[in-house]
């Protein structure tokens, strides 16, 4: 599974970026639809969850965002490979 | 539970819980204080198992609140306090207006201000009843003047916070209170329970037209209500800064009441015609009786309802007499209230007849400031 | 349960601030609450004043948004009236510990079945920014602009004297503990009592050098010790006298709950 943000829903607090223990996230340099600094998902693969199914290993962004703004989606069959 | 009707010798917070027990009441939270405690010491008997929860609470602020989170589970809920308990439980009575929350208060009013006179009568708190708390909101509020009234007034007070969705209260004082006399509970007596949202009414006749009043809903039930003391709408958005969903608000929450005066508005009516009347209630009233009893040239308006001001009985009066003697036991609160309506109807000699300290004004009391009225 | 099958989608997305620590508490009761399939149509949640006091007005279920300080009282009438029931409360620092002191203790004492969630943030912030009673001492506030001369509560240890069934504090750093703890305190019967020092970092970072979210959560991270249940009160640290806190499961008895002494129906 990997990290979607929602960028309707990001208020570019930057938790994310910081509690990540993989460093999946990086601050954003756009501002999103929120109005904000989105921040933005560098790199799913180095996630716990990358090609992981069913129960999760790690969820501190999903459970920490206070924006509910991350939630898990299917990696794509290219996402998978990498 | 409660006694099986007959006739009873009690003493008047015993009737005033025979009354609430009678209405339905299944929780009460009280805090001891002098000269209320008898009605929280009698429903801690009643109220257990199955009949309801009787509670005593850190201070009177938690027992406010606690019936009014007990109103939002479905329960005819009250709480009974003195002076210094009622003014701590402003701020939530406030909450229960503006939530429309049906609670009954009993306030046996004590001599104040402060600690004050904490076992002899007064009604001294009869305006903070109306403005005690912040903001626009009207309330319902009774006077027993017996220990008959001071059951058949606590049901009363049941049954029109129900109906109205309002706190409604029992003004007593030490005197009634603690006082021992007759007390006759009836075979049937009527009872209304609050419209709930979701139920199909019984009698619709107990319901408050245009639609002011709206069907209450209960927790628990799936309603997904949600309450607060904010501004809202009738949707319950919470709009603090939308000055037409304010307006909207408040002036219903004062028009349910308002125009529904004759509906709650309750008296007692003796030598109508007389050209001198004494208009009082409560405990100021009983020398009052005994005058105008014994003579027809004095008559005597007893004010069974206090709020919302009743002021079609008052009028009436006015019109048709010379000069009215108000009597109360404290400085002068209803006067103004009773003098206004009355100079406004014709009757421009108001006096008052005041008395604190604990005694209620004796008929001899009454007799003397009638002659110099010219009344006698 | 759906994301918006908890939450009243009318209502999103909620006022909070960027980085506030309410969000993280709602998604941690909100994986507690779903794990545990509780009925959210018997649920009824009570908050006071505050921002924290807020949460229950964004879930779709009977919501009591009460007076300052009193949420303890209401929610007591409450499920005493209707015991089957589940009573959360959402509170906050100064809410619950200031003016809501007395009914703080005596509901720990009491020991009605409900859970209270005190969301912890150090400052009064709804109002601005004035100091609470959890405000560490010589920390800045619009009140304390000279530096907090007062001391701070320990709202956890207050709660394990008073005699709740169970206590716990945690930060909103450590979210799977406090996840897994909010699961304890719902199944649990009694007073349960959970304690989440949270960042606010608008109306009290800002004013204390830690202005990012990332800032005051590296502080919870630095400044917190664990606290061994088995071990005594006083051999820990105290909350902020030496600047730290301690977090874990402070107590976890069997007191018997306020219902079952007084033989009130069935409790949630």
């Amino acid at each position: 599974m990997k990290p979607v943000i929602d960028p309707r829903l990001c208020k570019g607090c930057n938790i994310c970026v910081y509690i990540c223990p993989k460093k999946c996230y990086s601050k954003g340099t756009e501002i999103l639809e929120a109005g904000y600094f989105t921040a933005v998902v560098s790199s799913h693969e180095k996630c716990y969850n990358h090609n992981r199914q069913g129960k999760l290993v790690c969820e501190l962004c999903v459970l920490s965002c206070p924006d509910q703004a991350i939630s898990w989606h299917e990696e794509t069959e290219e996402e998978k490979k990498k | 539970m409660k006694i099986a009707p007959g006739e009873y010798f009690l003493q008047g917070n015993e009737a005033c819980v025979q009354g609430a027990l009678s209405a339905g009441v299944r929780f009460f939270a009280g805090y001891p204080i002098t000269p209320s405690t008898e009605i929280a010491e009698g429903l801690s008997h009643k109220l257990k198992g199955a009949d309801g929860v009787f509670l005593q609470m850190e201070d009177e602020i938690a027992c406010i609140s606690a019936v009014i989170g007990a109103s939002w589970g479905g329960v005819k809920a009250m709480t009974a306090t003195s002076g210094p308990g009622f003014s701590l439980m402003q701020e939530a009575i406030g909450y229960a207006a503006m939530s429309e929350t049906p609670v009954v208060i009993v306030n046996v009013m004590r001599g104040g201000p402060s600690t004050g006179q904490p076992t002899r009568a007064s009604q001294g708190d009869v305006m903070q009843t109306k403005y005690g708390s912040h903001g626009d909101y009207q309330v319902i509020a009774f006077a027993p003047a017996s220990v008959q009234e001071m059951f058949d007034l606590t049901v009363d007070s049941f049954n029109y916070s129900e109906k109205y969705r309002v706190p409604a209260f029992l003004l007593s004082d030490a005197e009634i209170g603690h006082m021992r006399g007759l007390l006759k509970i009836p075979e049937h007596i009527r009872i209304i329970d609050r419209k709930e949202k979701g139920m199909k009414r019984p009698d619709e006749a107990y319901d408050v037209p245009d639609n002011l009043v709206h069907p209450f809903p209960v927790f628990g039930k799936g309603h997904k209500t949600m309450i607060t003391g904010m501004t809202h709408t009738d949707t319950s958005k919470i709009e603090p800064e939308d000055a037409r969903v304010h307006q909207e608000l408040v002036e219903r929450l004062s028009e349910k009441i308002l125009r529904n005066r004759k509906d709650i508005n309750k008296w007692e009516l003796m030598c109508p015609g007389s050209k001198t009347m004494i208009v009082s209630y409560g405990s100021a009233s009983l020398g009052a009786k005994e005058v105008a009893a014994s003579d027809d040239r004095v008559g005597l308006l007893r004010l069974k309802s206090l709020w919302p001001f009743p002021e079609e009985p008052v009028a009436e009066v006015a019109r048709n007499c010379s000069q009215i003697l108000v009597s109360e036991m404290n400085l002068g609160m209803m006067y103004w209230e009773i003098k206004r309506v009355a100079v406004e109807n014709g009757c421009k000699k108001v006096e008052l007849l005041s008395k604190i300290g604990g005694d209620p004004p004796t008929p001899s009391e009454f007799r003397h400031r009638l002659r110099e009225m010219g009344a006698l | 349960m759906e994301l918006f099958e908890f939450y009243r989608k009318d209502r999103w997305p909620h006022v909070f601030c960027p980085g506030c620590g309410n969000g993280t508490v709602m998604n941690c009761f909100y994986r507690a609450f779903s794990e545990l399939a509780l009925p959210l149509d018997k649920t009824a949640f009570v908050g006071g004043i505050g921002c924290s006091s807020r949460i229950p007005l964004y879930i779709n279920s009977d919501a009591l948004h009460t007076t300052h300080g009193r949420a303890i009282a209401f929610a007591t009438g409450l499920k005493l009236a209707k015991p089957e029931l589940k009573i959360v409360v959402f509170t906050g620092d100064g809410d619950l510990g200031a003016i809501g002191g007395n009914h703080f203790i005596n509901g720990c004492r009491r020991n009605v079945d409900m859970t209270v969630i005190c969301i912890n943030n150090n400052i009064y912030g709804m109002t601005g920014g004035q100091a609470s009673i959890t405000t560490p001492h010589d920390f800045q506030s619009t009140t304390t602009p000279y530096g907090n001369k007062e001391y701070p509560f320990d709202l956890a240890e207050i709660a394990v004297a008073a005699g709740a069934n169970y206590v716990a504090r945690w930060t909103t750093r450590n979210v799977h503990e406090l996840a897994k703890s909010m699961k304890t305190a719902l199944q649990k019967k009694g007073f349960t009592f959970v304690e989440v020092v949270s960042q606010c970092p608008t109306n009290f970072g800002r004013r204390n050098k830690m202005a990012d979210p990332s800032q005051m959560l590296e502080w919870f991270k630095e400044s917190s010790i664990r606290r061994d249940k088995d071990k005594p009160a006083l051999d820990q640290v105290d909350l902020n006298i030496e600047g730290k806190v301690t977090i874990g499961e402070f107590v976890d008895r069997n007191r018997e709950c306020y219902e079952e002494l007084i033989g009130v129906g069935k409790h949630g």
